[in-house]
Order: structure tokens, then sequence, then C-alpha cells
């Protein structure tokens, strides 16, 4: 599959634990439009490897019955000995593996399940992780029946009850019912979300710095630490005797943009992030570092994930709205404002919204993050209906209102942002894998600029980020 | 800046068990408990009130709900709550920032868009809690997660880093997470240990850039490619 083509069917969208339908009142998707064509990942990095599970049958297999077996092979080769027998364990789950990968994300958690059950003589119960406020997610429980096909399952949310932990470093709170359980297993899906945050430093060990904690330790991990230390508050809260005490290992679906390429799982949680790491860089690279080449672009958000944390073509928004920045390699600063009091003179060493973005369309995007510092200097419009109300009710942007204008439809929205900015240039963010939905002018521009890209990640990008991180020697899982 | 509020959390009488969780998490101490009336319906004894005055469109309390007996109502006139920062002693707003430790001019509060100047203000201004700062500004009351800490620091940095949670069993905020800049000793210096300890870090860097000190960055890195 190589060059533009015709654009794939969109994720449907799915009913929110809110009760909200936005499959009923968005009237048209994004990839409707005229104009709009997909760009394969792999017409950009043909170096990817094949899947093993893709939610799309265009792009690979969507057997789940090779994520059951490759689960249960990752499963068998590790240590799961911490876990006594009839003791209790909580297998942590996040939404955003369900958001990425979903029904082999639940295949892979099922498995482990069946798995530490059948050999260590326990009980598993499923705690999910929630993530930020009030994002729309989709109802997970419902829409996977997960109280039945768990047994125990419960959604625990960061502003849940905590427990204040020590660390090496100093206190945190964590999200008490999470580890409320003798044992508990990290279950995680590789992708490349809020790199400009955590850098992919110690990758894996994040929710122990975010999703698994409470509100204090995430405010601290975005005001108190620095633009490529924030990840030490996870790893000071995976080291510390509250956390090592219950710990008793991690299982990973390992991905590319294009869907699931492996089953990843040890005790030892370095030894598994130094492999999913390798990975990651490897096959999200190219395509991030791509987005730097876009000089003019109207973002559409079509789909679920708030602003960020909405994804295309496998990376999620954040990769295009600090694209042009390499984040990832650690010789650059890319300081975001908020981490430090002072802040330079000098061009460059802070990190900005991406100029390149000259407007964005909201056809359907969950709310719950605050993202509308753009709108102060973007043209930010809004597609008229219920999808438009929920997100000017937002609690996370109440400015909203007073700043984006309403389009009757999307498509006459495209036509007042095309107006305003003079691009032709759009990319629409509505959860497809393995293809980047753009307007056929930046797809053209895209596949132009692809091979030098690539070619320059292969030999200087990449060869620096895996030496950064003392990972040069290491293989991909 | 500040918060334009345009929803109002709403109680659903036969749906509430009374189990508090709404009371313990919400940012502006909207709702309180208080004995079932006999003609209002639903089975438990205690029951959710709220003062609709002090409910900021937070939804915590939506989220928490295990019984799913609250629902968010438009308000038919929004209201607008902020701290205007010209009424309070600019020297003593840098001051009260500088202290704390966070940006005077930058947002604290990415939701409201409300700065640190507008934060300190309201202290200033007789604001001694987080709840206060929040009904006050309209700050901690969308994501009610990014802003948390720095508020915390600032409420410290008055002498108010003693207030008491509210209410007492609750858990809208429990105190200061460790930070960047408390490792560094009164020498300046980060000890070696803990710089070994997380050598994967940049550490040393990071707080000198914390600090306001770029110097080794300049001139800047190239972006590639």
């Amino acid at each position: 599959m190589t060059g533009l083509r015709a654009p794939m069917t969109p994720p449907a969208l799915q009913r929110t634990w809110t009760g909200r339908d936005p499959a009923s009142v968005v009237r048209m998707r994004a990839a409707e439009l005229p104009g709009i064509v997909a760009l394969p990942v792999r017409s950009i990095d043909p170096s990817l490897p094949a899947p093993i599970w893709s939610a799309d049958a265009s792009l690979g297999p969507t057997d789940l019955d090779v994520v059951r077996r490759r689960t249960r092979e990752a499963l068998q080769q590790a240590d799961w000995t911490r876990i006594e027998p009839r003791s209790t364990v909580n297998l942590i789950a996040n939404p955003h593996g369900f958001f990425l990968c979903g029904e082999a994300y639940l295949v892979m958690l099922e498995e482990t399940q069946r798995h530490l059950v059948a050999k260590r003589e326990c009980t598993v119960r499923l705690r999910i992780a929630e993530s930020m406020g009030h994002i729309e997610n989709p109802d997970w429980m419902r829409i996977y029946d997960l109280r039945n096909r768990f047994g125990d399952a419960e959604e625990c949310p960061q502003i849940g009850r905590g427990v204040e932990i020590d660390t090496r470093v100093g206190p945190f709170w964590l999200t008490r019912d999470l580890f409320s359980a003798d044992h508990f297993v990290h279950t995680h899906v590789a992708e490349m979300r809020e790199g400009y945050l955590h850098r992919m430093i110690d990758r894996l060990h994040k929710p122990f710095g975010m999703g698994y904690t409470r509100l204090e330790t995430r405010s601290a991990y975005h005001f108190g630490w620095g633009p490529r230390t924030g990840q030490l508050v996870a790893r000071a809260v995976f080291d510390s005797d509250y956390v090592q005490q219950r710990y008793a290992g991690s299982i990973v679906l390992d991905t590319s943009p294009e869907g699931v390429i492996g089953v990843d799982a040890d005790l030892d949680l370095d030894a598994l992030n130094a492999r999913i790491t390798t990975g990651v860089l490897r096959h999200y690279g190219t395509l991030m570092r791509l987005m730097a080449e876009i000089d003019d672009v109207i973002v559409v958000f079509d789909g679920h994930g708030c602003h960020m944390y909405a994804y295309g073509g496998g990376i999620a928004f954040d990769c295009l709205m600090y694209g042009q920045v390499d984040f990832l390699d650690l010789d650059n600063l890319a300081l975001l404002k908020g981490f430090a009091s002072r802040l330079p003179d000098t061009p460059g060493l802070t990190m900005e919204f991406n100029p390149a973005i000259k407007a964005q369309i909201m056809n359907y995007m969950a709310g719950g993050v605050p993202y509308t510092m753009m709108t102060r200097r973007l043209p930010t419009y809004l597609v008229d209906g219920p999808a438009a109300e929920w997100l000017i009710d937002d609690p996370a942007s109440p400015w909203l209102g007073e700043r984006a204008h309403i389009a009757p439809d999307l498509p006459a929205a495209i036509t007042a942002a095309r107006a305003a900015t003079g691009s032709d240039h759009l990319i629409v963010f509505d959860s497809t894998p393995g293809a980047l939905h753009v307007s056929e002018p930046l797809g053209q521009l895209l596949l132009e600029r692809a091979p030098a890209v690539a070619e320059h990640v292969r030999t200087h990008a990449l060869p620096k980020w895996l030496t950064q991180r003392g990972l040069a020697t290491h293989r991909p899982a | 800046m500040a918060k334009v509020v345009r929803m109002v959390a709403e109680i659903i009488a036969e749906r509430c068990t009374g189990c508090a969780l709404c009371v313990y998490v919400c940012p502006t101490v909207a709702i309180t408990l208080r004995d079932r009336r006999p003609d209002e319906p639903g089975t438990h004894r205690r029951i959710a009130e709220m003062f609709e005055a002090s409910c900021y469109n937070a939804q915590n309390c939506l989220e928490v709900c295990p019984e799913d007996a609250i629902v968010m109502h438009r308000l038919a006139e929004p209201f607008t709550v902020g701290t205007d920062v010209a009424q309070a002693d600019p020297a003593e707003v840098k001051a009260l920032c500088r202290k704390a430790g966070i940006p005077g001019r930058g947002l604290v509060c990415m939701c409201a868009e409300t700065t640190g100047e507008e934060l300190a203000a309201a202290v200033l201004g007789g604001a001694h809690t987080p709840e206060a700062i929040s009904l006050a500004t309209g700050a901690r009351t969308g994501c009610t997660e990014l802003c948390h800490q720095p508020i915390l620091q600032l409420l410290a940095a008055a002498g108010h880093g003693d207030a008491p949670r509210n209410p007492a069993r609750g858990f809208q905020w429990y105190g200061i997470a460790a930070r960047a800049l408390d490792l560094v000793g009164p020498d300046r210096v980060v000890p070696d240990e803990l710089l070994d300890a997380y050598a994967q870090f940049p550490l040393a860097s990071d707080l000198r850039v914390m600090q306001g000190d770029f110097a080794e960055f300049e001139p800047p890195a190239a972006s590639a490619p």
C-alpha cells in the first residue's frame, strides 16, 4: 500500500460515560469531505514491521487469536513469582489502551487474568486508572461489558481517595484504589503520546508519575520538575517501597502506527522499557519528524480524545502541536513556559505551539483537557449542533464560546478556515490507524518530503535518540 | 482571566444514597450532606445538597458519583468569576509569586486561564484555602488537576500551608508533592547521590534552567531535521 489513496473509514464514534452519543449528532465525518485522501503511514516509512493485529483489515490481520497466542507466550516467559497463592492482584488498565487497541487490549487483559489465576492461584481484579479530568471517554465499562468479562472491574478516578507515599525525593500521592491489593500488574500500550513531557525517558514508568496518581502528583509532574525531568517523578514512585512491595510485573502491547506488532512482558520494567522504547523510536520517529515539514495546516478534530489526545495515523495531535521541535533530542531544551518561573530571552529555547498550525476545526472532539490557550491566537471553528454545545459547556474550556466561530456544517467550517488562512493543507485527527487523512496537496507534500526525513532519522536522529537513552545497542522487542 | 460558569449540578434525590463522595471531591465545597426530608423521594437517611451559587461547573461530583445521581444543567444566564489583579499591591503580588516559585504573568490554571499574579492577588485579598482561591478566581474548577500544586505552593508561601482540609475527611486536595527545587541544598547544590541515582535524567541542567540559568543552551541547539 503506497501513495495516496481513497479515504479509509474512521473508527465509529462511541457512546461516552456521560451518556452522550456523538454518532447520533455528527452529520458528516471529515474523511467524507471532497478532496480528503488517505496517506498510508507505510508510504512514509516502508520499514515498519508488519502488524500482527490491526483494527483495519487493510493494514493487517484482524484475527484476535494471534494476539491471544502471543500474550500467552509472553506471560509464560515472564516471572510472576512475586504473586503468592490466594493473594489479590489488581490488573491495572487504562482508557488509552482501550482507545488505541480496543479488542486487542481487551484480549491481552483477559489472557493475563486467566494466566495469573491458573498459574499463581490468585484473585485478579481489573482496575482502570482514569485519565485527566472529564475527558469524554467512551464508556468502556459498558462497551466491553467489563464487569461480566472480568468479574470484578472498577474505574478509579484521579480525583478519588489518595494514599501518600514516601519516595527518595519526597512525598507523592497515588490513587488508593489502584493499589488496594496484595499486588498489582502494570499494563501498557506502547505509542507516542505526550513525548514533549516524558521525552521517552523511562517511558513505561510514566503511569507511576501520572496515570496511577492523584491530582497532586500529576500537577507536580507538570509544574514542579524540569522540561526533561518530569519522569523522575515516575521513577521515584516506581522505586518507592510502597510500590515495590506490591509490584508483580508488567505486560505491554507493542505497536506501530498501523496496529499491534507484538506482546511483551517482564518483571524487570527497565529491561522491558529498553526493548519497547527502542521500537517506539524506530517505528514512530519518521512520522513524528515529518510533522516538522508542514509549514501551514488547518487541523480538523473528528474523533474521541481531547485535542492533544486526539489521534490520526497512529500518532497523537501533540506530535504536530509541538512538531516544530525535535523534543526527542535531549539536547533541545524545549522548555514549556510552565516549567520555569523565569523564561529565557533567547529564541528557540521555549517551546510554543507549532506556528504552522493556522486554524482548528472541531467537528467532534471530546472535552476535558485545557486547550483554549490556542484559541487566543488561532481561528477556531465549531460545527453547529449538540457536539459544539458540549465543548462550549466543557469545564476545561470556559472561554471557547466567546472565541470560536460557529459554522453551519463541516464544509462551511472548512471553507471559512481556508478563507481565513489561505491554506490548502488539511489534516484530520479522527482516530484512523495507519493512515493520515489529509487534503491532497498536503498528502503530496508529505510524500515528497518523507524519503529525506526517513533518511535523516535513520542516519542521524535515531542513533542520537538511542545513544542519549543508553539504548544504542538495544534491539526492539 | 476568569471563568465563565455555564452549567450547574443538580442532585437527583431518589438516586442519592448519601455516600458523600461528591462532598469529598468538590473543589468549591458546594455540596454538603443533610437529613432527607420525609417528602423527598429516595430511601437513604442522608442526601446531598447543592449550593448552586458555589457550583462552578467543575463536574468532579458527576465523575465520582457511583449512582449517577448528579446531572448538569445549562444556566440560563452564565456568570463570570475572577480576581482583578489591579486591586492588589503589585509589589506584594510579585513577592508572593517569587516566594512560591510560580510565574507571575504565565498561566497557572490553563482552563480558566488564570495567571500566577491573579492567584496571588486572591490570596492577598483573603483567600486562604484552596477552595477560597477557587471561589475567588475560578481556577482549579476545570480539569481540577494542572494548577493544583502551584495553588498549594502559593498558600504555603503566604503562610497558609496549614489550612485544614474541607471537609476534614475529604480529598479535594491533600498536600504539596515533591518538587525538583526541593532537592537543592542550602549550598545550592544537588547531592551527588541523587544525581547518581537518577543519572538517566539531566537533573542538574534542568534545575539550572528552573532557576533561570540558561547559559549552557546559548546559542540554542538547532532543531532537526
